[in-house]
């Protein structure tokens, strides 16, 4: 069995009093593509931002690599390598593609050349569209330079919040096949979105989140073959 | 208790000691003083009408309090209206002004409402003091709006001849009779149907709207409801004062009203009164300390904001529901 | 042909010292949220602490002036801790910080006040003599002005756009959730930013006081000014901002000229009004796209 990378260990977390997410236990495993799966406003983009420190965990752990992450700055996670994409992609519209991709370096800027080599490769659409700014960009680029961006960081995990939202289909395909490589390649990614179809055979492990609980947690193979789970809680 | 009974009860008795403070301190300082606190009460629990519960950063206040003054005594002056039905005109004027300051604001966000009602009030300012062109002759050179030196002379509201050596009792009396006024509109106002409207606003602006709220309608709402006191208010400033001038254009007057909204309790009923009392007290205090008075002030004034950032309301608020 | 090279010329200088009492405050207003009510005076403490490193301490005018940033720097990290650290924790930040700066700049004000009184002392970082250009007679210190002022917004602008703390303080900025999952500490953002604040205030208040003179009061003027330059390029845009100053600056002098300086503030104020209820977000604001 592989060994975990993050661990959520009995998480709760939520806003001014009001629990959103209760006693969480999952893992995301080296090397394994994890999604996070369940209907919206149930608290999947606040289980990213409670790893990635931007709501405050209540209580239970949040572990990397066996330490403790849940108490520190945003900042200091990512340093950690703990790496956020997103929902929405949150470029900032004022600055060029470029300049988008070295912020993404900023914790991490050894390397940087490199890794900006990588993400060019990966995605050459940014490459031509380099000095464009972010604000001018498609929905599919946008993603795309979310995804570089988060890539540029050089982490050990990264997670991706709902990255086919609001992109035509074709699109999605081009996104997806984007993540499935990275996943080939042995990156420890973190995946939340609404619709499990699509993912279901490429993740390793599937948790279904529904009022801020692990309803079901298995493979994809075994989600699918379920139809009533797929119904009750994907509403498919 | 309801929250409604228990305004009641505070206003009850807040007036009621209000009303005995002349028998057991019938010096002259301490009553003039108090009905000038009257006075800024009022100005400021309208304010906080716009400014806390309504969510709009307004620092037009005082040229609606200009306003009201001004035109008292305008009225006083070239119509000869009787004072006791030009407060009640002016209030009307009040209210046309902040009906248009309203309008101007319309698709203002945030700091840009108070710049721009930070200039109407400043081009105002700018716009009396400047005009030296004598309008009237009659008892030396006037300008229209008064200039420098204001407008006098423009008539009273008839306590004065009624009790002679006490007037300004008289004066105290209805100032609080105005200010009870005022808080029981501002109580009807936040706990009724426009301050749930605006509430809404705040906390959920696409919720609210979706559901027929509309923003523009409550806004100009409630710049008109506030604008009537506080122009009421600048009339009875008027007679009170029997002179007019563009001291009420102050930006020193501005902060310190300013002042008590934000340290009594913004939004909250009776956190401008708490903070208009614990202002002009310690203005009282500071005016020992001459020179050191305003470093004084200006210290109080952080110190304050930033140790109750909700106010002292919103501290007392907080204590009581975490002892209860 | 004269009458516009002069008010050119003093255009040019009043813009230039705008301009940089400006990118103090869009700075922090764009990445805080913050309204500074004690830049006047900051601006002022700034005039004053070269006036006395000159006159008192024996210093050289370059390292008066180096004083003055410096200190007025620091004040600017003091504001960040005592005011704007503890009241981001809480509600309604906008309006809190606004009082609590306000009050801040009151105690600054009057201890200048209290410290060198009320009159007016003259600034002895200046410059003498005359620059002839057809029949217009140019104060040597306008042009210094100038210069210093094109340097100092020159080194602004490289920060900002070449250097990783520049872009950070852009991103935090332009959102402050995403920059902090790239990894900025915002909280040192925002300490920079107000100090990097306080030191251009000071060097515009220098740079005002050269050409008149010190009084505990004179920061309210510039302040307001620089308000409404930033307001009418839309809180938050730098670049915009410095455009904006030197338009003020061109238009004020030639109001002084055609109408009076009576009369020259209320017409800006006029047009301030006129801008923002046609442009609701400033001249070249973006209204910022909120997701429900």
């Amino acid at each position: 069995m592989t060994e975990a990378a993050l661990e959520i260990v009995d998480a709760s977390a939520g806003y001014a009093g009001r629990i959103v997410l209760d006693a969480i236990r999952l893992s995301a495993r080296k090397g394994e593509l994890t999604a996070i799966v369940g209907p919206n406003g149930h608290g999947k983009s606040t289980l990213l931002k409670a790893i990635s420190g931007l709501v405050p965990v209540t209580s239970g752990e949040i572990r990397l690599d066996g330490s403790r992450i849940d108490r520190l700055r945003p900042d200091q996670i990512v340093e950690r390598g703990v790496i956020q994409v997103p929902q929405g992609d949150l470029l900032f519209p004022a600055m060029t593609v470029h300049e988008n991709l070295l912020m993404g370096a900023y914790a991490n800027s050894g390397g940087a050349a490199e890794r900006l080599d990588f993400v060019f490769t990966l995605l050459p659409k940014l490459k031509e569209r380099r000095n464009q700014t972010a604000g001018t960009l498609s929905g599919g680029e946008r993603r795309m330079c979310g995804i570089g961006r988060g890539l540029m960081a050089g982490g050990e995990v990264l997670m991706l919040d709902e990255p086919s939202l609001g992109l035509a289909p074709i699109v999605i395909e081009q996104i997806y096949e984007v993540i499935f490589n990275l996943r080939r390649e042995g990156r420890t990614i973190l995946l939340v979105e609404e619709n499990a179809e699509r993912i279901a055979e490429h993740a390793d492990m599937i948790h279904l989140l529904d009022n801020g609980r692990i309803a079901w947690s298995g493979l994809g193979a075994e989600l699918m073959a379920r139809p009533e789970i797929v119904e009750t809680y994907l509403g498919v | 208790m309801t929250s409604i009974r228990r305004d009641i009860l505070i206003g009850i008795v807040c007036l009621a000691l209000a009303a005995a403070l002349p028998l057991a301190m019938p010096g002259r300082y301490v009553i003039t003083q108090s009905t000038l606190f009257f006075i800024w009460a009022i100005v400021v629990v309208q304010w906080n009408l716009v400014l806390g519960i309504g969510g709009i950063f307004s620092l037009a206040q005082m040229a609606l309090f200009a306003t009201g003054a001004y035109a008292t005594a305008m009225l006083g002056f070239y119509w000869k209206v009787p004072m006791l039905a030009a407060i009640p005109m002016a209030g009307v004027v009040t209210v046309a002004m902040g009906i248009l300051i309203g309008l101007a604001c319309l698709r203002l966000r945030g700091p840009y409402v108070a710049l721009l009602t930070l200039a109407i009030a400043q081009v105002m300012y700018v716009l009396i003091v400047n005009d030296t062109d004598c309008f009237t002759t009659t008892g030396g050179c006037m300008p229209l709006f008064g200039g420098v030196r204001g407008i006098g002379q423009f008539g009273d509201i008839g306590l004065r001849a009624l009790f002679p050596s006490k007037w300004y009792i008289a004066h105290y009396y209805v100032g609080l009779a105005l200010l009870a006024v005022a808080v029981t509109i501002s109580i009807v106002v936040i706990r009724g149907p426009l301050g749930l409207a605006f509430r809404a606003l705040r906390d959920n602006p696409g919720y609210a709207m979706s559901r027929g709220i509309s923003r523009f309608k409550y806004q100009l709402w409630i710049f008109a409801v506030s604008a009537f006191f506080t122009g009421i208010a600048g009339g009875f400033y008027a007679v009170h004062f029997r002179v007019v001038g563009p001291t009420v254009f102050s930006f020193s007057t501005l902060l310190f009203l300013i002042a008590m909204i934000v340290i009594g309790g913004l939004g909250s009923i009776w956190g401008p009164l708490l903070g208009a009392a614990v202002l002009m007290l310690a203005d009282e205090g500071m005016r020992e300390l001459s020179d050191y008075r305003n470093i004084g002030l200006g210290l109080l004034l952080a110190v304050f904001v930033i140790a109750w950032p909700n106010g002292l309301n919103g501290w007392l608020q907080r204590s009581r529901t975490s002892r209860g | 042909m004269d009458v516009l090279i002069q008010i050119v010329a003093s255009g040019l200088t009043l813009g230039a010292m705008y301009a940089v009492a400006t990118i103090g405050l869009s700075l922090v207003y764009g990445s805080l949220n913050m309204l500074n009510m004690a830049h006047g005076a900051i601006l002022t403490l700034g005039g004053y602490i070269c006036y006395a490193a000159i006159v008192h301490a024996g210093l050289n005018p370059a390292l008066a002036l180096l004083a003055a940033a410096f200190v007025c720097a620091l004040v600017g990290l003091l504001i960040y801790f005592s005011a704007a650290l503890p009241l981001l924790r809480a509600e309604n930040f906008e309006t809190n910080i606004f009082i609590a700066t306000i009050g801040i700049g009151s105690v600054i004000e009057n201890l200048m006040l209290k410290g060198f009184g009320p009159y007016p002392i003259p600034q002895p970082l200046a410059v003498d003599g005359q620059v002839v250009i057809g029949n217009v007679h140019i104060p040597l210190q306008n042009v210094f002005i100038l210069g210093v002022a094109i340097v100092l917004m020159a080194a602004v602008a490289i920060l900002l756009q070449r250097t990783s703390t520049g872009r950070a303080i852009r991103a935090t900025s332009m959102n402050r959730e995403a920059a902090q999952l790239m990894g900025v500490r915002v909280g040192r953002v925002y300490a920079q930013v107000l100090a990097l604040s306080g030191a251009l205030a000071a060097v515009s208040g220098i740079m005002i006081s050269s050409i008149a003179t010190l009084t505990p009061v004179m920061g309210a003027d510039p302040m307001l000014k620089a308000f409404i330059v930033c307001v009418v390029a839309g809180l938050g845009n730098v670049y915009g901002a410095v455009i904006a100053a030197i338009a003020l600056g061109l238009l004020e002098a030639a109001t002084q000229y055609v109408l009076g300086v009576r009369w020259s503030f209320a017409t800006l104020l006029l047009l301030v009004i006129l801008v923002l209820i046609w442009r609701p977000y400033g001249l070249f604001g973006k209204q910022q796209v909120v997701r429900l």
